[in-house]
């Protein structure tokens, strides 16, 4: 099914020179930390902890609305540590999930409603459904998709999933476009 | 990834009758003919820990009965632990007789899960000093008793394989028997019919002991029918399965269970033998040897919009079709009862491609000897299932889509293509990429009354392939018509039903 237009409002959004879309109406906390390598979209009322620790996201992401980025903290004997989050290439995070893991590989879905516990690790091309709940210090494997609550690798996605993904975060983003009045 | 959210609204028509998206299938260049997960030979390639992604040759993994020695799963909720490290609280409280007001810092490692909180210390599992290889798997009490009868049987297996063999041979063998010896045909006659007199060194198979049934039954059972159940306490069928050999009944007696592995596999076609997908051996890398899914030979088709559907009344479909291979394609829509062949124009005379042949040109790229080799088992086409309850009206025209050009997308100017096209049915034209229109008229004699939920039309839709495989009879490029049946599922009540002036 070809994706529709999607429509946002012009002085809402700040476009930067290399792409990004992000929404003034973002919680963007330390955002010296914050790395958004081009064409990222950051729909409103997202919330972005760079406060905590770097985030660094790669090319054509997509942050839905109401999402929760916070970098995963280590509980040590002396204290708390936080370590950064890193995305990669080409990920889609869907509207209110909260996304605490270490690394998000590339061509990595994440569903509405999602919680991705504290220092999991999503490798590259794997899927999160809508309302999944990724314990902590999970490893989700390529080519696996996540579902429920807790999850649980439900079935195997094809192998094309790589383009599918390029395909979609590249189309949604050609689809966000200001609206026209 | 709409492929993977939504619903299949477009199906194409494997070569063995089911109906799958796009992305569900697989095109082998060998036959030139589709592949589904259905009709593929799958192969494990490797094995590997969902959790720790190392790989392990098969030999190992056999060993290791399928199980990761250093990942565990929790047995309350199946959820990964995590080890951890703690303090050596454990080491007083084991050696008492020591003096204990020297406090001695050791690090100690345990297992715990972040989901449940079930830890190996409530378990009361020794904590170890080391975090992974020394965590001891549970011992199953009969494995002794398992053992010898796994053994009994393997002998008793090899041995009735003897006979077999043995059989066949002395068929060949009798008359040579008695020709060696001179026996006469007196004695001949008296011992036909007898077993071979080879076989008298029988070989003895040792029977483990039989179990015996108990009259006495354990008195702990007693209390079975008076003591109430306390279900909190009791695991649930998941937590059993997870330990076959055991099946604690009670969560006290929950251990950690060995991360079981995952493995990644190969899809062969059955038919010539090609791998159709044959990804890299390492665990961690998302790419591909051999990679021939449909979605990067076939042409793809996506709705991008339809008019609601109305009985006698034709409305406006939009399709989205695009080309992902490096050679220009040319399209040409046919009515669903097309016989779906393939067909390649011979100085301009059409001449049918009989699919048994391009496989007979090929060798097959299996290198075991075919006498060991298992020949594929080919099924027999299903039929289609999937009955249209509504017409498409097609062009009668066919279009060109120009071939894939990654560098398209940075291209500022958009070179306008000089396409000879039919404004009627191209709609829009994008690099590889075309929108056409098309019209469905749901069928009112097969649905009476109210209109159904969702339609399905079908189609054949014709396009060129170049197959740059080299054969012995085709050193160059060929040049080939296939046909592929196509479904759409419209559904009258989904969103992408818009009204007429949403098309425009």
């Amino acid at each position: 099914m070809e994706p529709q237009d999607i429509y946002y409002n012009k002085n809402e959004y700040v476009e930067t020179a290399s792409g990004n879309k992000v929404s003034r109406q973002t919680v963007l906390c330390g955002s010296q930390n914050i790395v958004l390598h081009g064409k990222v979209i950051v729909q409103s009322d997202a919330i972005i902890r760079g406060d905590l620790a770097n985030v660094k996201t790669g090319r054509y992401c997509i942050i839905g609305k109401n999402v929760v980025i916070r970098p995963p903290f280590k509980r040590f004997t002396r204290g708390i540590a936080f370590f950064p989050l890193q995305m990669g290439d080409h990920v889609f995070v869907g509207d209110n999930s909260i996304v605490s893991a270490a690394i998000v590989g590339s061509y990595v879905y994440i569903g509405k409603n999602a919680v991705i516990g504290r220092r999991c690790v999503l490798k590259s091309c794997c899927y999160i459904e809508d309302g999944a709940v990724v314990p902590p210090e999970t490893v989700v494997p390529s080519f696996t998709k996540f579902g429920g609550n807790p999850a649980k690798c439900i079935e195997d996605l094809p192998e094309c999933t790589m383009d599918l993904m390029v395909d979609f975060t590249k189309s949604y983003y050609q689809h966000f476009l200001p609206s026209k009045v | 990834m709409a492929y993977l959210r939504q619903p299949e609204y477009v199906q194409y028509s494997c070569s063995c009758g089911s109906l799958k998206s796009i992305s569900k299938i697989y095109f082998c260049r060998h036959c030139l003919s589709i592949r589904c997960g259905f009709c593929v030979c799958h192969e494990v390639d490797s094995y590997y820990c969902p959790n720790c992604l190392e790989n392990l040759p098969t030999s190992e993994v056999r060993l290791k009965k399928n199980k990761c020695s250093n990942c565990f799963d929790c047995p309350c909720c199946l959820q990964t632990l995590s080890i951890r490290l703690g303090q050596s609280f454990s080491v007083s409280s084991q050696s008492k007789s020591e003096e204990e007001s020297k406090p001695t810092t050791k690090k100690v490692y345990y297992l715990s899960c972040s989901l449940c909180r079930w830890s190996s210390r409530d378990a009361g599992i020794p904590d170890q000093t080391v975090a992974t290889g020394s965590w001891k798997e549970q011992e199953n009490p009969y494995s002794n008793r398992v053992n010898a009868l796994i053994n009994y049987y393997k002998i008793l297996a090899s041995f009735e394989k003897q006979q077999k063999e043995r059989k066949k041979f002395h068929i060949k063998r009798s008359f040579l028997q008695f020709e060696k010896f001179g026996i006469t045909s007196a004695m001949a006659r008296k011992r036909s019919g007898r077993p071979p007199l080879t076989q008298a060194q029988n070989q003895t198979v040792t029977t483990p002991t039989p179990s015996v049934a108990e009259e006495n039954v354990d008195e702990s059972l007693s209390d079975l029918f008076t003591k109430s159940i306390d279900i909190t306490r009791t695991t649930t069928i998941d937590q059993r399965l997870q330990h076959p050999e055991l099946q604690a009944d009670t969560i006290d007696k929950l251990r950690p269970q060995k991360k079981q592995f995952i493995i990644k596999r190969s899809q062969r076609c059955r038919t010539c033998e090609h791998n159709v997908s044959k990804p890299d051996y390492c665990s961690t890398s998302t790419k591909f040897k051999i990679q021939l899914a449909a979605y990067y030979h076939l042409p793809e088709v996506r709705i991008v919009t339809y008019e609601p559907l109305q009985f006698g009344k034709s409305s406006e479909l939009l399709l989205k079709l695009s080309n992902p291979t490096q050679h220009q394609m040319q399209i040409t829509f046919l009515s669903l009862e097309t016989p779906v062949i393939t067909t390649t124009k011979v100085q301009g005379v059409v001449e049918e491609i009989n699919k048994e042949r391009i496989q007979m040109g090929c060798d097959s790229p299996n290198l075991l000897p075919s006498a060991i080799r298992q020949t594929a088992v080919i099924e027999e086409v299903k039929p289609i299932i999937v009955v249209p309850n509504g017409e498409i009206l097609l062009p009668n025209s066919s279009f060109t889509l120009p071939p894939k050009d990654e560098a398209a997308e940075y291209d500022e100017l958009n070179v306008p293509q000089n396409f000879q096209d039919d404004p009627k049915v191209v709609v829009w034209r994008n690099s590889n990429k075309s929108v056409i229109r098309l019209h469905v008229l749901p069928d009112v004699t097969k649905s009476s009354g109210d209109m159904p939920e969702t339609v399905i039309v079908g189609f054949v839709m014709q396009f060129s392939y170049i197959n740059t495989i080299a054969t012995l009879e085709h050193k160059t490029p060929q040049k080939l018509d296939l046909r592929v049946k196509l479904y759409l599922t419209l559904d009258n009540s989904s969103k992408i039903a818009r009204t007429a002036s949403m098309l425009k």
